[in-house]
């Protein structure tokens, strides 16, 4: 029972109680009771009418009066069909732009993240400040975790790959090796089975693992007694204890979870200090710390660490970060600028259909003077016309969401899932709420003005006038001006933006990378320690494949390489100098390491600057020898030649260890086409074996048809062995300037999009304003001005107004570009040329927007114009 | 379409109604029916209010938070509601009486001079 009918349920009881005491009171008084019952009710009055009265205390005035605005709103929008279609669909186009993007939005920045608590975590890597970010040494780890209070657990998270074998067509799968702490810590529960338990995290024990829920799908049709068989991960047998729960998401895709004791049984490297292999911490803040008091204790544990093993730790740091920023990457720029572009096109749209309404409204100063004068009040008028608006916006609205819906899918194949950091992107709750928000608020934005506005008439010359060609107001121009001022301002703004972008993509395009793109595939192996024990065994693989790969038809050349320009994994190591004294760790050269087949540059493209590339006699029994690059041998051979020098890798000093120098190859744009090259070192592949490798072909087969045959060579060597992350070179490319390019074409979408509705909009007014002024247009034409100097006339308003919006428009862009510097290459936020053409291509815009409406207003016949009444 | 002139009209009666009704219940609570007798009483039988009057605006003051409703017995064993000032009510039956002090004494300013034009 709510409130109103609780407090009305006894008014009629009350009532009666009323009359009846009155009634007594009277035959108290002496009354018969006939007469004293008459006396009582004729005091009382008309119960029917107080108890209504009572009633509508309670009632809900402003419903009933929201509903007839709303059924007045619905008249007058099937009154005017083609208003309304325009209106709608102008509406439609801001929202379903800004649905579309906020979904992105909400999938990457807000959407709650799957763990308990998720602000509280934290994740920890290691840092120096010559090379950033690196993994975290797991004995640092172990020190972490006893000596810091202000974290009350950490775990740490090693990534891992595995081939899976024993199945028809072998593959690579990816997987985190954690402390067993970890999915309790971070909040998570195994959809079934159970979770790893302390033991598991020591070394020896039995490998176990937990299967992502998609690995569950895939590999074991989400049938539950997948818990408890086993699955063969290089070829060990590893028995499954649980499924994760379908919303679980990490950093990186993964698919299967081991416990850490797996990672630890037989592995001596992870036991050195030094080895910062692939892992990071995650650590959950005590209650009550902050991250500022939690970082202050870790530096000083760090410190400590440097101090105690000098070796190994100094120079090194902790770095810190939120798991929600590390989830979010580097995207978060490109995102928030978009979304703002965005908002920027609805409010262009809004800003039009404000000036549809006002035109409008002109047209009915006469009704609306009426209902002024019989009574009606302004607020109630204003809040009709903005029934009137909220109306138009939910139909925008919910067709932008049809739109939305369409963008959603297209945009969900064509971003690259690095931007959404892997999350989906879909119509949910939120966005719906966000767009019912957007609705009430643009209704507000687009309505609020011309409705307050058409009310401020003066009634008595409005009533006069014939409704026909009431004048606009020397007010209503000013506001339609100013409307249309700030579409201009914002479009120019919007097409700053894309302009800069364009520009930074085609600089960015044109860098040369120092290796050349065309028909070259590569994809990655890597041979398990299980079954590729000794360096034998690896060597006679490699040679095998490249003897095999290079057999096949079409195949012009093909190399191994643990590094490919542009692609995901790289290893980087400290490198002595013959004669370099000794340096303070950290101070040594800290090169790019390749290991490489001899055709490896020819294969890739990349140019030989000085010596010669490695041959096949640079075999495991001919001495040791490197190639550097260009960048090295600038920088650390300055003014000599480089070749027949020696270097060590590492810092082991024995004679067999010195590698002598025999070439210098180009240097290539490892980490991105717009990151300055680095140091790099080559070791031929024979003198120095290595289990993880990118075979790369050169070859004018079709990629398609290519990787299978790679497969099939590879196969024929080892059936177990299977294949990842194919990719063509121009993929790696074009894929490392994916966020850009998305973004480009997006603010390019919005911007085109923000020109049109502007161009509309100088149309509409200045046409609307020839359209008032045709009986002004008339005279003058009667009494001979020229119609060239009409048009004129006419073209200088449009003028005028597209040179203020572009003054403003262009202050603004020179304050907002900033914000999108972390996009831009090769070009300045400011950059003149950029801005001076934006602001020409507008002012065109604005001229040829008013040219068809000037047209009008020369050829108006004087005589028709008068007569016009 | 109702006429503001009407509006304002209805206010003033309500607005003077209002105050009295919390002038009464400040002596403790009690029924509609004594309510409307005792201002009936209190003012001399000069304030002769409709008594049905008085539902729409115990209810109005209800809305307001100014009064409480309870379930009571009255005097002659009826179950009754019980009206009762609430401290919300208290606090504006200050604010409404010296408003109402002032009007009354402002108007009784203008009236002094001319007292002749004063009564119809």
């Amino acid at each position: 029972m709510t409130r109103r009918e609780r407090m009305l349920h006894d008014l009629d009881e009350d009532i009666r109680g009323h009359i009846e005491t009155e009634t007594q009171d009277n035959i108290a008084q002496g009354m018969a009771p006939d007469e004293a019952r008459r006396a009582a009710m004729l005091k009382f009055g008309n119960v029917t009418r107080v108890t209504e009265d009572t009633r509508d205390v309670w009632s809900w005035v402003w419903v009933e009066q929201l509903l007839q605005d709303l059924r007045y709103g619905l008249r007058m929008i099937w009154k005017f069909p083609g208003f309304t279609l325009v209106a709608v669909l102008t509406l439609a186009l801001g929202i379903g732009a800004n649905t579309a993007i906020f979904s992105v939005v909400y999938a990457v920045l807000l959407r709650p993240l799957p763990y308990r608590d998720a602000s509280r975590l934290i994740v920890m890597n290691e840092t120096t400040p010559r090379v950033g970010t690196l993994s975290v040494s797991y004995l640092n780890f172990l020190d972490w975790r006893k000596q810091s209070t202000a974290f009350a657990q950490m775990a740490t998270v090693h990534q891992v790959g595995f081939n899976l074998t024993g199945v028809a067509r072998p593959e690579v799968i990816r997987g985190l090796a954690v402390s067993p702490e970890f999915l309790a810590m971070v909040g998570v529960e195994p959809l079934t089975g159970r979770d790893f338990t302390a033991q598991e995290g020591n070394a020896g024990t039995e490998p176990v693992l937990i299967l992502s829920y998609e690995m569950w799908q895939s590999h074991f049709g989400s049938d539950p007694s997948a818990v408890g068989k086993t699955m063969s991960l290089d070829g060990r047998p590893f028995t499954i204890v649980g499924v994760l729960p379908a919303r679980f998401r990490w950093l990186d895709k993964m698919d299967v979870i081991e416990p850490l004791g797996v990672l630890l049984t037989n592995n001596t490297e992870v036991m050195e200090r030094g080895n910062r292999g692939e892992s990071i911490v995650v650590g959950r803040l005590a209650p009550g710390i902050g991250l500022a008091q939690a970082r202050a204790e870790m530096d000083g544990i760090a410190a400590r660490l440097a101090k105690e093993y000098p070796a190994a730790d100094e120079g090194y740091g902790v770095e810190y970060k939120p798991i929600r920023d590390s989830f979010v990457g580097d995207s978060r720029p490109a995102i928030l600028i978009l979304f703002g572009a965005v908002l920027f096109v609805l409010l262009i749209a809004c800003a039009n259909v404000a000036n549809l309404f006002l035109a409008r409204g002109a047209g009915r100063t006469r009704e609306i003077a009426l209902r002024l004068a019989f009574g009606a009040s302004r607020g109630r008028i204003v809040r009709q016309m903005l029934a009137e608006s909220l109306i138009m916006a939910i139909l925008g609205g919910t067709l932008g969401l049809a739109f939305a819906e369409g963008g959603i899918h297209a945009m969900a194949r064509w971003i690259p899932s690095n931007m959404l950091s892997g999350t989906e992107v879909n119509l949910n709750g939120a966005v719906f709420a966000f767009v019912a928000a957007l609705v009430i608020v643009a209704a507000f934005v687009f309505g609020l003005a011309p409705a307050v506005h058409s009310t401020k008439t003066d009634v008595q010359s409005d009533l006069k006038e014939s409704g026909r060609t009431s004048s606009a107001s020397a007010a209503q121009k000013r506001l339609g001006g100013a409307l249309v001022v700030a579409e201009i301002s914002l479009a120019l703004i919007l097409l700053t933006g894309a302009g800069l972008m364009m520009q930074s993509l085609y600089r960015l395009r044109a860098v040369d990378p120092g290796f050349r793109t065309e028909r070259v595939l590569t994809m990655s192996l890597s041979l398990p320690d299980q079954q590729y024990g000794n360096d034998t065994a690896v060597l006679n693989f490699w040679q095998r494949a490249l003897d095999g790969v290079r057999a096949l038809p079409g195949v012009e050349s093909a190399a191994v390489g643990t590094a490919v320009p542009l692609g995901g994994e790289h290893w980087r190591t400290d490198v002595v100098l013959e004669g370099m004294g000794e340096l303070r760790p950290g101070d040594y050269p800290h090169p790019d390491m390749h290991i490489v087949s001899s055709d490896y540059w020819t294969t890739l493209g990349i140019s030989l600057v000085r010596g010669r590339w490695f041959t096949a006699a640079d075999d495991e029994k001919a001495p040791k020898v490197g190639i550097i690059n260009a960048l090295m041998a600038r920088r650390l051979f300055a003014g000599s030649d480089p070749v027949g020098k020696r270097f060590m890798v590492g810092h082991r000093a024995k004679e067999e260890d010195w590698i002598t120098i025999v070439g210098v190859a180009g240097d290539t744009k490892l980490y991105g086409l717009e990151n300055p090259a680095r140091l790099e070192v080559y070791l031929p592949f024979r003198q120095a074996p290595f289990g993880d490798m990118n075979v790369i072909v050169k070859s004018s087969v079709g990629s398609a048809a290519l990787t299978s045959a790679v497969r099939a060579v590879v196969n024929a060597i080892d059936k177990d062995q299977p294949i990842a992350e194919t990719a063509t070179m121009e993929q790696l490319v074009s894929d490392s300037v994916a966020t850009r390019r998305v973004t480009l074409v997006l603010l390019g979408l919005f911007s085109g999009l923000a020109l049109l509705l502007a161009a509309i909009g100088i149309y509409g007014v200045i046409s609307y304003s020839v359209a008032q002024r045709t009986q002004e247009i008339g005279i003058r034409v009667a009494l001979g001005a020229q119609r060239s100097s009409l048009m004129s006339m006419i073209l200088k308003q449009g003028l005028r107004t597209a040179l203020l919006g572009i003054g403003i428009g262009l202050l603004a862009a020179l304050g907002l570009t900033q914000l999108m510097k972390s996009l831009l290459f090769g070009i300045g936020a400011t950059d003149p040329l950029t801005f001076i053409s934006v602001a020409a291509t507008l002012l065109f815009v604005a001229l040829a927007a008013s040219y068809l409406p000037a047209r009008r207003a020369m050829r108006v016949d004087p005589l028709v114009a008068l007569k016009y009444e | 379409m109702s006429t503001k002139g009407d509006k304002e009209r209805i206010e003033l009666l309500q607005g003077t109604l209002d105050l009295l009704i919390l002038r009464t219940l400040r002596l403790g609570p009690t029924h509609g029916h004594a309510i409307a007798k005792a201002i009936e009483f209190t003012s001399d039988s000069v304030l002769q209010v409709e008594q049905g009057s008085l539902y729409p605006a115990l209810h109005r003051l209800i809305k307001r938070g100014w009064i409480s409703v309870e379930d009571g017995t009255s005097e002659n064993n009826r179950r009754a509601k019980f009206y009762r000032l609430t401290a919300k009510g208290k606090r504006q039956l200050v604010v409404e009486t010296s408003k109402w002090n002032k009007l009354a004494a402002a108007i009784a300013q203008v009236l002094r001079p001319a007292p002749q034009e004063g009564k119809p």
